[in-house]
């Protein structure tokens, strides 16, 4: 009886560690493919039908041409207002705008700011409008603008001179304004790659803060001095420059990097809620009254890179530590070789009520109230987008979409994605649709979902290179099933 | 070439290469029904993998919706890792959720609704 031929358990096996070291390897060797890393020239083009969405929602443009866009509110009216930025990351600056976006898509300015960018997000309440202003000169602030176009800094002197800033904000149920406190770094550790981001020169001295007060390891990095040539040494909270050493204490005080904040519409002192995020930017209440916020995870840049840490949704929880900057997910990293900074952790960081693809870039977001809508009770975020390669490298764009996150089962689904073979942004792809959506929100009446689109930015080898009047305000509203 | 050869190409063939697109997610395909252990297996994926193969598509690492990778290969990439992938414990992720996981990962991948529902 002839026998069948058959492959041993010890060979199959053996072919499978080769097999793993040859795709391990390919891996490495393999270039980035992120959604920025594209060429793209005049205008943008816009075409909503390039947008898929679930059976019976439909999505138009309602403004278009916006320079960096980051944030959508309302005034008791239901009248429509956006930010623009007035910074972007590749060190383009624009002034940054509240504008009324008026019927038929034009747009009036009601106030203006500095030149003390980017504005990140922004929150209508009882007549008055409260912007956070990223403040990436000369630290972050949180304006109140009134309709007639008065500017009042109710928080001012917030860290923000770093990689991340000052964002949000939401009015809470108690009246108070909630925003976050972006770290200055990608992981406690300035370096290099702070040079990248332009603010190193400017701004030599300046390092994380923590809310409270940290123990050390005294693990130090080195790195080439960009500032003065040579070689350098760098430890965590610390100046570019200045090593630390085992034990050694840092102060926390506040404001610090990394943070939920609070502050009253009347301004007054900065109370803290949350520490331990590392650019929490997108705020807003659940239908369970509580706070949830969207954090930006680790990039695999600088002097303490940390691969593989995807974006989070996190469910706040007050005076809770959320495990920045040894901690990603909640969990310890799962590379031994990256040591921790802390002596000591000073906390169990939560769970994340979700967690988001590797560098998507999770930010503003809202959640669903209105079953006319549908989905209530679910949090609809977008994501803008991958920066690779300097964040790190991906195999295929992430992000440039909107998805929809149920907050107890911590299950994402797509919401708004561009039509094509493969996911990326509009200019990616050569279509009309989504670019880079930065945040969503919802109308007073909760029938119509707003998602800020901030426009082109794509990555070239002089790094970003956002491109001014290519941001979008769209509307997704439900029109029935077909 | 014997067969004991071919295996090892086949199987590389089934890891490399896609077998047309990858994306199967609700704008595009319809929503996906699951049965329950498809469902708890959503879940978990969505806690250990989504970071890096988003709703079974490429992102940081490799697009999983396209690839017909035997069942108890997936498993064991997953138990013992491989390359840039980390390796997940029974501590982390239980045998009964690892087949969890493989019944969702096999409902996506035969997920070929209409477009737009």
């Amino acid at each position: 009886m002839p026998t069948k031929p058959r492959i041993s358990w010890r060979r199959g096996l053996l072919a499978f560690v080769v097999l793993a070291f040859v795709i391990g390897g390919c891996y490495w060797m393999r270039r980035s493919k992120g959604g920025g890393m594209t060429e793209f020239e005049g205008a943008r083009p816009i075409h909503p039908q390039d947008i898929a969405l679930p059976d019976g929602y439909a999505i138009e443009a309602i403004a278009t041409g916006l320079t960096f866009p980051t944030g959508v509110a309302f005034d008791e009216a239901g009248g429509i207002y956006v930010v623009e930025s007035g910074y972007s990351y590749g060190e383009v600056t624009d002034t940054p705008r509240l504008l009324r976006v008026e019927p038929g898509g034009g747009t009036r300015v009601i106030a203006s700011g500095g030149g003390n960018g980017p504005w990140n997000g922004v929150a209508g309440h009882e007549g008055a409008f409260y912007v956070a202003e990223g403040g990436a000169f000369e630290g972050g602030r949180i304006l109140r603008v009134t309709p007639d176009g008065q500017i009042v800094a109710i928080a001012d002197s917030l860290p923000s001179m770093g990689d991340h800033h000052t964002n949000g904000p939401v009015v809470g149920q108690d009246g108070w304004i909630y925003f976050g406190q972006g770290t200055a770094t990608n992981s406690a550790v300035v370096g290099e790659d702070n040079a990248s981001f332009g603010w190193l020169e400017r701004h030599p001295d300046f390092h994380d803060t923590p809310c409270r007060d940290v123990t050390l390891t005294g693990v130090n990095f080195e790195s080439t001095d960009p500032l003065n040539g040579g070689e350098t040494t760098t430890g965590a909270f610390s100046p570019f420059g200045t090593p630390t050493t085992e034990g050694q204490v840092v102060r926390g005080r506040v404001p610090c990097n990394g943070a939920i904040l609070r502050v009253r519409p009347d301004g007054g002192a900065i109370e803290l809620v949350a520490w331990g995020l590392r650019n929490p930017f997108g705020l807003a209440f659940g239908p369970d009254a509580r706070l949830y916020v969207t954090d930006n995870g680790y990039d695999e840049r600088g002097s303490r890179k940390v691969f593989g840490s995807g974006d989070y949704l996190w469910r706040i929880e007050r005076g809770a530590w959320y495990g920045w900057p040894d901690f990603a997910g909640g969990r310890p990293f799962f590379d031994d070789d990256i040591r921790p900074v802390l002596a000591r952790a000073p906390g169990n960081p939560p769970e994340p009520a979700a967690v988001f693809g590797v560098h998507s870039s999770a930010d503003g977001f809202d959640f669903s109230r209105n079953a006319a809508f549908g989905h209530v009770g679910e949090a609809f975020v977008a994501l803008l987008g991958d920066m690779s390669p300097p964040v790190g490298k991906v195999l295929s764009p992430v992000g440039f979409k909107v998805v929809r996150v149920d907050v107890e089962s911590g299950v994402v689904e797509d919401f708004a994605v561009n039509e094509g073979d493969t996911n990326g942004p509009a200019s990616w792809l050569g279509s009309g649709g989504l670019e880079r959506p930065v945040a969503a929100r919802f109308d007073p009446s909760g029938t119509a979902l707003y998602v800020v689109d901030f426009g082109v930015m794509t990555m070239t080898e002089r790094g970003p290179e956002p491109r001014k009047e290519t941001g979008v305000l769209w509307k997704i509203t439900r029109s029935g099933s077909r | 070439m014997s067969a004991g050869r071919i295996a090892p190409l086949l199987i590389a063939a089934g890891l490399t290469v896609g077998c047309g697109q990858a994306r199967r997610s609700e704008p595009l395909m319809g929503p996906l029904t699951l049965q329950s252990d498809a469902e708890q297996g959503r879940t978990t994926f969505m806690k250990y993998c989504q970071p890096c193969h988003p709703g079974g598509e490429a992102g940081l690492g490799p697009s999983l919706n396209d690839k017909a990778l035997p069942t108890f290969l997936k498993k064991f990439q997953v138990r013992q890792g491989i390359g840039s992938m980390p390796s997940f414990s029974e501590a982390e992720i239980s045998d009964q959720q690892l087949d969890d996981i493989m019944a969702y990962l096999k409902a996506l991948r035969g997920h070929e609704g209409e477009p737009g529902g």
